[in-house]
């Protein structure tokens, strides 16, 4: 009985109805979107880069894990001392420029032959290799972003690159172009970023680290494995934050939207509370409807919030179609978790208070 | 302390007529309400007395304000009296926490008022039920099925308050406040927005239920025939019962 009781109260007032379920969405949707979104592309940056098939990444001292903002602080020279460690089979530097001209996007210096030679080369879906100075790969996603094929001119550091190459995502970058050409382009000549280290075989890496280390004391130097465990937003200076003060938003919105609705609920529904009041109806009673009720709300808004979910993230991809959005089914059991607490809080004090209102009052209630 | 009432038991020859004592179901001993307007007090009753019997019907006139309705919740338990008691069933009303007087509503009085007050969002049926759960001995079809042949609501059951005539709503009404088979049945003027058909169809229905079923019924009501219905009449003035007072 409670529950049709319940359910029809909510169905009474669609519209008000219709506003609440919207808002739980709108927060779910947040929550499920933007942590989708921060840890879809930090997995799938830690997916490229360990998709290189390199064994170690040496980076600069006081460089983060986001090669793309560390700059090119290491001389390439550094590169064949590496070489010279035993069980180093290649090395190949690469220099990584953060562009956010027209686009945000990290461009890859590569040296093609020991890129090759680290990596094992390029999947080409069309065109081949580079071979001059001013040309460039993309990976498929790219192309189909900026809707470039083999032959056409891509403009970008303030200079024309001819796009020779479509390669398989998954490697590295997305933009590859040769890296003596971008060293004098961002004027850091003889420099590179990071380098990749391939060992003659895989259980030789802690060899090879350790005599790194000896080596070059004040380098970070990592097995490239490491990348997928530290590619979290915690390892991000104030992306945590930033996520976390979205899902403050996102659980005020629906908090503050809940709070409202169900006052209003209680006021208009005065009447009502005095008859079940008059019915013999106890508090705890009628603060269980509110809850119930308000409950209900939030699983319709919790459902409409993952379908909304998937049609954001969709409508993202196909508008930005190099973004990776996560949506985890940890996240999605979180969001309508916090959206439930932020909405049982939002709907107490109006349950309280319909609770303590004076039967006789409530009757006269017009 | 008791009534003495005298109750023929035995039709028989030569049988001398039994003496029980009853009980009232309902006692009001010098009953004050006050109400505050500000730091002003306003006395709504001022040492009201009453007593009902069980099976009793009892209407209670008077013009506006005299306190009629307040009397009405404050037996109900809706309100709390300032002073005196309220004896239902033998339960102290005044001493009650409004836990205690909300468990005691639950089981023992039924209300119908003006205004029908059906929950809007519930059918017929589930404006009845509701009752029955609250209650919390659960739905009891057969309970169910008789109260509503008996008021005539079987064909519109599944409608909404919004969808019936003010006469079937009064009905609903009734049947909600008597489906828990409540010790008494207060009415607060429930023809007082009815029709002079549906009115009559409601004391009918009312006095039904008090000759038929025995329910005891205190009932207010402005209503001059109203009084014709009932078997007991008492008047109210400026918060106080007049009966045995001269008229003006």
């Amino acid at each position: 009985m409670m529950g049709q009781f319940v359910v029809n109260n909510l169905f009474h007032r669609p519209v008000r109805t219709l506003i609440g379920v919207l808002a739980i969405a709108v927060e779910v949707t947040l929550v499920i979107t933007i942590v989708g979104l921060t840890s879809g592309m930090l997995q799938e940056t830690a997916k490229r880069i360990e998709g290189i098939g390199a064994d170690i990444i040496v980076q600069a001292p006081s460089s983060t894990i986001f090669m793309g903002f560390s700059g090119s602080p290491m001389p390439i020279k550094i590169g064949d001392k590496i070489a010279e460690l035993r069980y180093v089979k290649s090395v190949s530097p690469a220099l990584l420029q953060f562009n956010t001209s027209g686009a945000v996007e990290t461009i890859w210096g590569i040296d093609p032959v020991t890129f090759r030679e680290v990596s094992n080369g390029f999947v080409f879906l069309e065109g081949h290799d580079l071979e001059g100075p001013d040309e460039m790969l993309v990976d498929d996603w790219q192309a189909k972003a900026k809707h470039v094929q083999p032959g056409d001119t891509y403009k970008v550091l303030n200079h024309e690159w001819k796009v020779v190459g479509i390669v398989e995502h998954g490697k590295a970058g997305r933009i590859f172009v040769p890296i003596s050409t971008l060293q004098d382009l961002v004027g850091a000549r003889d420099k590179a970023t990071i380098f990749l280290v391939r060992c003659t075989r895989t259980d030789h890496t802690p060899d090879v680290m350790e005599e790194m280390k000896a080596l070059l004391p004040n380098y970070p130097v990592r097995p490239v494995k490491e990348f997928m465990t530290l590619m979290t937003s915690t390892n991000i200076p104030a992306l945590q934050t930033f996520i976390n003060s979205m899902i403050a938003l996102a659980v005020s919105i629906g908090l503050l939207v809940i709070f409202l609705s169900m006052y209003t609920t209680v006021l208009e529904r005065t009447r009502d509370i005095g008859v079940l009041k008059s019915l013999g109806a106890s508090k705890g009673l009628i603060v269980r409807a509110l809850l119930a009720e308000t409950t209900l709300l939030c699983f319709l808004g919790i459902f409409a919030g993952i379908a909304l979910s998937y049609t954001v993230r969709a409508g993202f991809l196909k508008i930005f179609p190099t973004l990776s959005i996560l949506i985890t089914p940890g996240w999605m059991v979180r969001a309508a978790l916090i959206a439930i607490i932020g909405a049982l809080v939002g709907a107490s004090y109006p349950a309280w208070l319909a609770s303590r209102k004076d039967a006789v009052e409530a009757l006269a209630y017009d | 302390m008791g009534i003495t009432v005298t109750i023929r038991t035995n039709s028989g020859v030569n049988t001398e007529p039994e003496i029980k004592t009853l009980e009232p179901i309902l006692k009001v001993e010098n009953v004050w309400k006050l109400y505050h307007a500000g730091k002003v007090e306003v006395p709504a009753l001022r040492g009201v007395n009453l007593d009902v019997l069980p099976g009793e019907a009892v209407a209670v006139m008077g013009p506006s304000g005299c306190g009629k309705s307040s009397l009405l919740y404050v037996i109900g338990g809706l309100a709390k009296a300032s002073r005196g008691k309220v004896l239902v069933d033998g339960n102290d009303l005044v001493s009650m926490t409004d836990g205690e007087r909300t468990k005691l509503r639950r089981h023992k009085i039924g209300f119908v008022f003006q205004r029908f007050n059906l929950l809007p969002a519930l059918s017929a049926k589930g404006n009845i039920a509701i009752a029955q759960y609250i209650h919390g001995d659960g739905f009891d079809p057969h309970r169910f099925e008789v109260v509503t042949k008996m008021l005539g609501l079987v064909g519109r059951l599944n409608h909404r308050p919004s969808e019936m005539s003010g006469g079937e709503q009064q009905r609903v009404a009734i049947a909600r406040a008597i489906i828990n088979e409540p010790k008494i049945l207060l009415a607060d003027e429930p023809t007082g927005n009815l029709d002079t058909k549906n009115s009559e169809i409601v004391l009918d229905m009312l006095r039904r239920l008090n000759k038929d079923l025995g329910q005891t019924i205190v009932m207010i009501t402005h209503n001059p025939e109203a009084t014709t219905y009932f078997d007991r009449v008492v008047h109210m003035r400026d918060g106080v019962i007049v009966d045995g007072i001269p008229a003006d």
